[in-house]
């Protein structure tokens, strides 16, 4: 059996300076992991949240996204012999012309500061071919009418948005376009943009193309057969999935893991150096109560398990503080701008289970790297010339 | 109530110190009976404590025989003589070495928690050894809350609590007043007494020295001499070699 908990509870708080700095460091490094890898995590939540595997978005060759993608109508007719586009009742192809510009909008809040916000001009097929986009307040705008819906995000996060508000859009930022409904797509990126008619975001911007076509399948196995027609000869036009093309948006978040990784990284070490610290001076100012343990029959097996247990007991509780704290971003919004779209995009801070594991785990390896030298010099004492010291 | 004779042949025992050889123990022959109280008395240097450590299986000899009952030390691995101890052997200290952190109680309880032994049963075993040793009203008191002969006591009862067939004490006293030894010698004469156990006392005091039933002198690493105390004649269990 094993020394019992209260011993190693009890020798932390003997050393309290150095167990409180050392407790202070992990949960500085946990909090920040946290909180680091909850941005990551919202924006891909946000992102996962885009698309569907059925649907194909068609750009201009060469274009990344649609920001940059300019398609002329006579190469959108190209698009509606691509095998496998499904339809709705009336038999209308489900093929969605969509014009992507953008506008700047003052956030809420005291500075004001504007953001690039995505406008989308759709046609009523759009609501079919994107069909989590659902309005939950207000009406759809008309046709003809300077009239937009905005997404959940948008209203929540820029001024004037509401139901009733206005924004400015159009070439020269003359035209007054009002607010007429709210909709949400299931927590996806289209909640952050603003939507009108596509004839008339068109003619206030003097565009006479369309930036991306999204095409539903029947079918997404058929995805594969319809992006190959799309690239080959016949439409020569460049085509993703909208899973793959928000996936390509959420590079993002990959170097933010990265970055994460690398700093949480150089942060561990001065953490495991901190426990090591705190551990070592522990058992050197223990050597004779180590020496009574062994002479009374305690094997190095227990001594080593003892330690590490006490230098865990500090990096496991040091990290739920520290994802107590990282919890109180939890569900704060923040944005991002995309340097794909240089749209903003709208997301929540998530600390997901993942990330609650991932700072139990670093907290875990911290304690037991940090704690495991100091333990096996404790299970190495001299019995004999450790008691002669007394 | 369990008690072992103990057997000492030839036993040598060196140190090396910067390549030199330091000879501790020079072919020291020695037996003390079952349930006997033996002195070890002698000069700093003598060997009392050395013996005392390959007795208790906390060191090896370099050569000859160590027999406890019927563990002979010299074949068995560091970690089969660690477990032995724990079931065979009290250690009781100069410095008392309790565990600052833990109560009396807890501390008694230690050598416990290497035994099968539900909760119950240990805290049981616990309040019997330190009713024996006169402390139950300190049971929840932590050292520094303890005079150091409580401390000393509280050392007793954690070397008797597993029923140890011997019990090693090494200058038990010597960090005491003269009132309060005599209270601890009083102590280890009743658990060789009443208790028969079997005991050897490292000590530099000859009137801790009256309290045995025979002191062995040790001198340069070689048995000098040995004295019975004929105030305390050995029980028939205790056989001299």
């Amino acid at each position: 059996m094993a020394l019992p908990l209260t011993y190693n509870f009890r020798n932390l708080l003997v050393r309290r300076l150095s167990t409180s700095l050392t407790f202070f460091v992990v949960t500085v490094v946990v909090a920040v992991l946290c909180v680091l890898l909850s941005f990551a995590a919202g924006i891909r939540a946000s992102l996962r949240a885009s698309g569907w595997p059925q649907n194909v978005l068609v750009l201009k060759t060469g274009a990344t996204a649609e920001s940059t993608s300019i398609i002329y109508p006579d190469e959108a007719g190209r698009i509606v012999q691509t095998p496998g586009i499904a339809t709705d009742s009336s038999g209308q192809l489900l093929l969605s012309p969509e014009l992507c510009v953008q506008t700047s909008v003052p956030r809420i809040g005291p500075d004001g500061t504007p953001a690039n916000v995505a406008i989308r001009g759709v046609d009523r097929v759009a609501f079919d071919v994107h069909p989590e986009v659902k309005l939950i307040e207000g009406r759809l705008f008309e046709d003809g009418a300077q009239e937009v819906i905005v997404g959940v995000q948008a209203r929540d996060r820029y001024q004037n948005l509401h139901v009733g508000g206005e924004v400015m859009l159009g070439r020269s930022t003359n035209r007054v376009f009002k607010v007429v409904g709210v909709f949400e797509a299931a927590g996806g990126a289209l909640e952050s943009e603003i939507w009108s008619g596509r004839t008339m975001i068109a003619d206030a911007h003097n565009f006479r193309f369309v930036s991306s076509i999204a095409v539903r399948l029947e079918d997404p196995a058929r995805a594969e057969e319809a992006i190959r027609y799309i690239k080959g000869p016949a439409v020569r036009m460049n085509a993703r999935t909208e899973v793959d093309y928000y996936d390509d948006l959420s590079t993002k978040t990959r170097q933010i893991v990265l970055l994460t990784s690398i700093l949480i990284g150089i942060m561990s070490v001065g953490a495991i150096f901190a426990v090591a610290n705190t551990m070592y001076a522990s058992v050197d100012s223990r050597r004779r109560e180590i020496a009574m343990l062994r002479t009374i029959g305690f094997s190095r097996r227990s001594i080593v398990t003892s330690f590490l247990v006490e230098s865990l007991l500090i990096t496991l509780t040091a990290c739920l503080v520290g994802i107590a704290v990282s919890l109180s971003v939890d569900g704060s919004r923040q944005d991002f701008l995309s340097d794909t779209t240089w749209t903003v995009l709208a997301y929540e801070l998530r600390v997901t289970p993942e990330i609650i594991l991932s700072a139990l785990g670093l907290s875990t390896l911290v304690g037991l790297f940090g704690g495991l030298a100091p333990a096996v010099r404790a299970s190495r004492t001299r019995i004999i010339e450790a008691l002669r010291k007394a | 109530m369990s008690t072992v004779d103990i057997e000492l042949r030839k036993v040598r025992k060196v140190y090396f110190k910067d390549r030199l050889e330091i000879p501790v123990l020079e072919g020291l022959d020695l037996t003390i009976a079952a349930g006997e109280f033996v002195v070890l008395m002698g000069p700093s240097g003598s060997g009392k404590s050395t013996l005392l450590h390959l007795i208790g299986g906390l060191d090896s000899a370099t050569g000859g025989s160590v027999r406890v009952g019927d563990a002979h030390l010299e074949k068995m691995s560091e970690r089969e003589r660690t477990a032995w101890r724990s079931r065979h052997v009290g250690f009781i200290f100069q410095m008392y070495h309790l565990v600052p952190v833990l109560t009396a109680a807890q501390n008694v309880e230690l050598p416990l928690l290497l035994f099968s032994m539900s909760s119950s049963q240990r805290k049981e075993r616990v309040r019997t050894a330190l009713e024996v040793v006169g402390l139950s009203d300190r049971a929840d008191h932590r050292p520094n809350q303890l005079s150091g002969g409580q401390e000393q006591r509280v050392a007793i009862a954690r070397a008797i609590v597993t029923d140890p067939d011997v019990i090693l004490a090494d200058e038990p006293t010597g960090d005491l007043d003269a009132k309060t030894s005599e209270e601890i010698l009083e102590l280890l004469n009743l658990l060789n007494s009443e208790f028969g156990k079997t005991i050897l006392m490292v000590t530099h005091d000859p009137r801790a020295a009256s309290h045995g039933q025979r002191t062995v002198h040790l001198d340069k690493g070689v048995l000098d001499r040995e004295e019975l105390n004929p105030a305390r004649p050995r029980g028939a269990a205790a056989m001299v070699s």
